[in-house]
């Protein structure tokens, strides 16, 4: 197992299995998993997002699903008025970014736990003034947005589609985050995780790259967020919930903070479960579908309390 | 025991709770099964299956049907998961759902490309049909809709407040969704045609508990309103019932609501306060309509430890012009089920039943009841 | 109307107060965020519902029986938290710090779909404890349900008040809230204070939980959810792990909710955004909350 994720090829040829995967799978009646796989890349976006802020930068957000919503509202407004749809993703992620630096500026002072629960309130005060601002937001009604179809030349299933445009934005994540997490900027990042004093005396501006790295996490979730306004053709604030924050923390901490592969997989767990089981549970257990889920949350932490595949570093230091 | 054995066990409990593979024709119940909506999903689910049960013991098709339940959560997303699984699944012939308007919006798109036809019992944002005439839709129009949209009842009540019980100053309360907003607009719009007058406008959480506050305020204004129009469920409905009348706000101060509100679960939040709260209800009330009857009786007797929640004769209303299609269509074929479906002429719990172009109900019938605590009961108000 | 606005905040205070107790509690000795406090609370409130059922058959009715359910029902939810600690927090304890929040928030999923799944998926009654009268007061409509709420409350608030600063396992608690490990090392059992520290935000929550269900009269499986997550934001507001700071922003909040709700033109649909708001600004001014002592901390 450690020695196939080791192998430098083992990312590629996932890569490649994920792109072959949705031409197979009519063949292999699984359709269905087309759409879950795509909404399992969003989260993968998501994640690998927050994971700057909780997983390099180890600041606590629980309001990270603010910026899936203004990258979702910023693309179908932006749509609406006329904004072709991939200047409207653009849009999306500055828009994200902009709000995200702000934010930072005027919080990021805060520690701990008091940052999570501010971010948490800006979570819910961002949701409800989506959802009261009735006159740019349509309020509880929600906005429909004129559909994309990209990459029509490759399959005429939108689901297909969007599922390829997240998969490249979700390889081109993994490429971004990797290589910032090898840079001198990443290298800061976890240097100020393990010990911010020491790291303010090495002379690290400890301010300036908890802000970096708090604001990338925005582009991120404004680009899944965009996306996803595109693939449904519709948005409306009850997507933006509290529940889908701590969902995303949840992928991130799961999976492994810190770790690239581990927030894939998060992921690929707890967003691929509920559905996998809507699809394979009978009548009679459909309603425990969300009793499974809280029940592999428990145990897949109390196994593996480190995630699922926890950074090589984070090891190094949980088990030394 | 090991990460992996743990793995395996759960894998296995998994397995176990899966369903052999049948050949039965499905009627999918899309609609929150879980959750915080999941009391009326439920209410919904029990609805159709019941329907569905009562079409197989009647013999009247050749094949068993199932009510096969998706639980979407009241969430966009997981209402596009189900309808993609939905649309892959071949039995599934047509779909009662969804409750919410948001989840109604997005999975008729999917629905569209399939096709499979949509009846919503309870999504009331005009979007949910009217999104079908946009140059955008990819398929076919198969959206209908039973229950009719806010602008009916929101505007029958404002009437009712004006005209029947002389109300000139309304304070307007609704609980921000798509479906209590609406009601709430459309009344706030027939009411001002009316020369009335709307003294104060107040948006809730769904969830909520505590309206002691905003009812304070409503009490002590200057403006002297007269009564509340709420659009919302029966849970806020009950709970503003209840403090009004710890805080004493009380006959002729009126309380009016519409059908999200008219419903047992009432009496159990608000208790002796729902006492004289007026409630309109789309079609006739139940006790008045000999089919409405049946369904009430029928629900209690299958399910005695359960009572109906507010959009249930919605659904089983849908479920039956769903079979009522398919015996039309000779068979369970999808897209002649969506044909015959817009020539539904049903006569049901709900009255008459006949679809205009856009999917929506014609019937425009609402009663006004009033409720009665003691009997557990909605009188009509003539 | 000012009047009676504030006895609607003082209520709904003394509620949140209650509820942030049992955050900042295990706070305060953990530093973590007991994810399933909420659902602890809602459990407290299914409780005292079976207990009214059958208690009145042995205590009889009126205050004796009214008592028997509130002390039953604190203890059972208590326990419970106890439980949730052992089986889920525990084995986590040393490991990560944002592990065990994890394992809560799974924990709080299975109790509320448990609920749902085996219990009741629809609203229940909550009976009346008390033939709820109005008496007038300065202009003011006061049910005596609101004063039977707030005396609870205050009494609860005055026993934890006495129980932490008076007697030796509270100061054992206060011991393993300023240093868990010296306090190990002075020969306080760090596992049964914190199994105590439980116990006692368990039943706070359970307590609540019951007022809950009495002022609003009807209980349902995701009842904890909402006010979970405020008195939380309470507590972080008075400062989380302050006893007294949980009290101050649990009335904090309930005045605000009120005064937002009452008397800002449209306010009922942006209090929650003004109650945040105020947090975020509060906590700019205050990084610590109002009470809270200054501490170096880390993720």
């Amino acid at each position: 197992m450690k020695k196939a994720l080791a192998w430098r090829w083992t990312p590629w040829v996932a890569l490649a299995l994920a792109a072959v995967f949705p031409f197979l799978a009519a063949t292999l009646d699984a359709q269905y998993l087309v759409r879950v796989g795509g909404v399992i890349g969003l989260f993968m976006l998501l994640g690998l997002g927050l994971n700057f802020t909780l997983g390099y930068a180890g600041l606590f957000d629980l309001g990270f699903i603010a910026f899936y919503a203004i990258g979702a509202y910023t693309t179908a407004i932006a749509m609406r008025a006329g904004v072709p749809a991939p200047a409207a993703l653009v849009l999306a992620v500055m828009m994200s970014l902009a709000v995200r630096a702000l934010l930072g500026l005027t919080i990021l002072r805060l520690r701990g736990d008091y940052l999570a629960v501010v971010t948490m309130g800006f979570g819910e005060i961002a949701r409800l003034t989506i959802n009261n601002l009735d006159a740019l937001t349509n309020g509880p009604k929600g906005l429909q947005v004129a559909p994309w179809r990209p990459l029509a030349f490759l399959s005429a299933d939108p689901n297909i589609q969007y599922y390829l445009l997240i998969l490249i934005a979700v390889a081109g994540g993994v490429i971004a985050s990797s290589r910032i997490e090898d840079s001198r900027v990443g290298r800061a990042w976890i240097a100020i995780r393990e010990d911010e004093i020491a790291a303010r005396l090495s002379g690290i501006p400890v301010r300036h790259y908890k802000l970096l790295a708090f604001t990338i996490s925005a582009a991120f979730a404004g680009l899944a967020g965009g996306l996803f306004a595109q693939w449904e053709q519709f948005v409306t604030p009850e997507s933006f919930v509290f529940w889908e924050s701590i969902l995303v923390v949840s992928i991130v901490v799961l999976g492994g903070m810190g770790s690239i592969a581990g927030v894939l997989v998060g992921a690929l767990v707890l967003v691929g479960f509920p559905p996998i089981m809507q699809w394979k549970l009978s009548a009679d257990w459909i309603n425990y579908r969300y009793l499974f889920f809280g029940l592999i949350l428990v145990l897949v932490t109390l196994f593996r309390p480190q995630g699922i595949l926890p950074s090589s570093r984070r090891e190094a230091e949980l088990t030394s | 025991m090991t990460f992996r054995k743990a793995l395996v066990v759960a894998a296995v409990a998994l397995s176990a709770a899966c369903g052999p593979k049948d050949t039965s024709i499905k009627i999918a119940v899309a609609v929150p099964l879980t959750g915080d909506m999941g009391t009326e999903g439920q209410g919904l689910r029990r609805a159709v299956e019941l329907a569905v049960e009562e079409a197989n013991a009647s013999g009247r098709f050749p094949y068993k049907l199932v009510a096969a339940p998706y639980d979407d959560r009241a969430d966009p997303k997981e209402a596009v998961n189900v309808a993609n699984l939905i649309a892959s699944d071949p039995r599934v012939v047509a779909v009662v759902g969804h409750y919410n308007s948001g989840c109604a919006i997005s999975a008729a798109k999917v629905y569209a490309r399939a096709p499979v036809a949509m009846v919503s019992p309870a999504a009331t944002n005009p979007e949910v049909t009217a999104q079908q005439n946009s140059a955008d839709w990819a398929g076919p129009r198969m959206v209908f809709r039973v229950v009719p949209t806010d602008d009916v009842q929101g505007s029958y009540a404002a009437t009712f407040a004006s005209k029947k019980l002389g109300k000139k100053r309304m304070a307007l309360l609704h609980d921000k969704t798509a479906y209590g907003q609406g009601l709430a607009e459309q009344f706030k719009k027939t009411f001002l045609e009316q020369g009335g007058k709307i003294v104060s406008e107040d948006g809730i959480s769904v969830g909520d508990k505590d309206f002691k506050a905003l009812l304070t305020k409503i009490k002590n204004d200057p403006s002297k309103a007269e009564g509340i129009y709420f659009g919302g469920l029966y849970t806020e409905a009950g709970l503003l019932l209840k403090q009004m009348r710890e805080l004493a706000l009380k006959h002729p101060f009126a309380f009016i609501s519409g059908d999200g509100s008219m419903t047992f679960g009432l009496f159990d939040v608000a208790g002796d306060a729902a006492d004289g709260a007026y409630l309109s209800i789309v079609g006739v009330p139940a006790d008045e309509l000999a089919s409405a009857k049946k369904f009430v009786e029928d629900y209690k007797a299958r399910f005695p430890n359960d009572e109906r929640k507010p959009f249930d004769h919605f659904g089983y209303e849908a479920a039956n012009i769903i079979m009522a299609a398919m015996e039309r269509a000779g068979g369970p074929d999808r897209v002649k089920v969506i044909e015959e479906l817009r020539k539904t002429k049903h006569q049901g719990v709900l009255g008459t039943t006949v679809f205009d172009d856009k999917g929506d109900t014609t019937s425009k019938i609402v009663t006004m009841t009033r409720a009665v605590a003691k009997k557990r009961a909605f009188d009509s108000v003539r | 109307m000012l009047v009676q606005q504030l006895v609607n905040g003082l209520t709904l205070g003394a509620i949140y107060s209650l509820i942030a107790l049992g955050y900042t509690l295990v706070y305060g000795i953990l530093t973590m965020i007991n994810f399933a406090h909420s659902e602890v609370l809602m459990l407290g409130a299914f409780m005292a519902l079976g207990l009214a059922a059958l208690l009145p058959a042995i205590f009889g009715e009126g205050l004796v029986g009214l008592a028997g359910m509130f002390v039953l029902s604190m203890a059972g939810a208590g326990l419970i938290n106890v439980l949730i600690e052992r089986f889920a927090y525990r084995p986590l304890r040393h490991v990560s710090r944002l592990a065990p929040l994890i394992s809560a928030i799974g924990v709080s999923i299975i109790l509320q779909n448990g609920v749902f799944i085996w219990i009741s998926t629809q609203s229940l009654t909550f009976p009346e404890p008390v033939a709820i009268g109005q008496v007038e007061v300065f202009g003011a409509t006061i049910s005596s349900l609101q004063v039977i709420i707030l005396a609870a409350a205050l009494l609860l608030m005055a026993i934890l008040h006495f129980f932490v600063e008076h007697t030796k396992l509270g100061k054992a608690m206060r011991a393993c809230s300023d240093d868990i490990q010296t306090a190990g090392l002075m020969g306080i059992n760090p596992n049964y204070i914190i199994a105590l520290t439980f116990f006692v935000g368990g039943a706070l929550g359970g307590a609540a939980g019951v007022l809950y269900g009495m002022n609003y009269g009807s209980i349902k499986y995701n009842l904890g959810f909402l006010p979970g997550a405020k008195a939380f934001t309470a507590a972080v507001l008075g400062g989380i792990g302050n006893i007294r700071g949980a009290v101050l922003g649990g009335f904090i909040l309930g005045f605000l909710e009120v005064l937002a709700s009452g008397y800002i033109p449209n306010g009922a649909q942006w209090r929650d955004v003004i109650a945040f708001t105020v947090l975020i600004i509060v906590l700019l001014v205050r990084p610590s909350g109002l009470l809270g002592e200054k501490l170096a901390e880390k993720v």
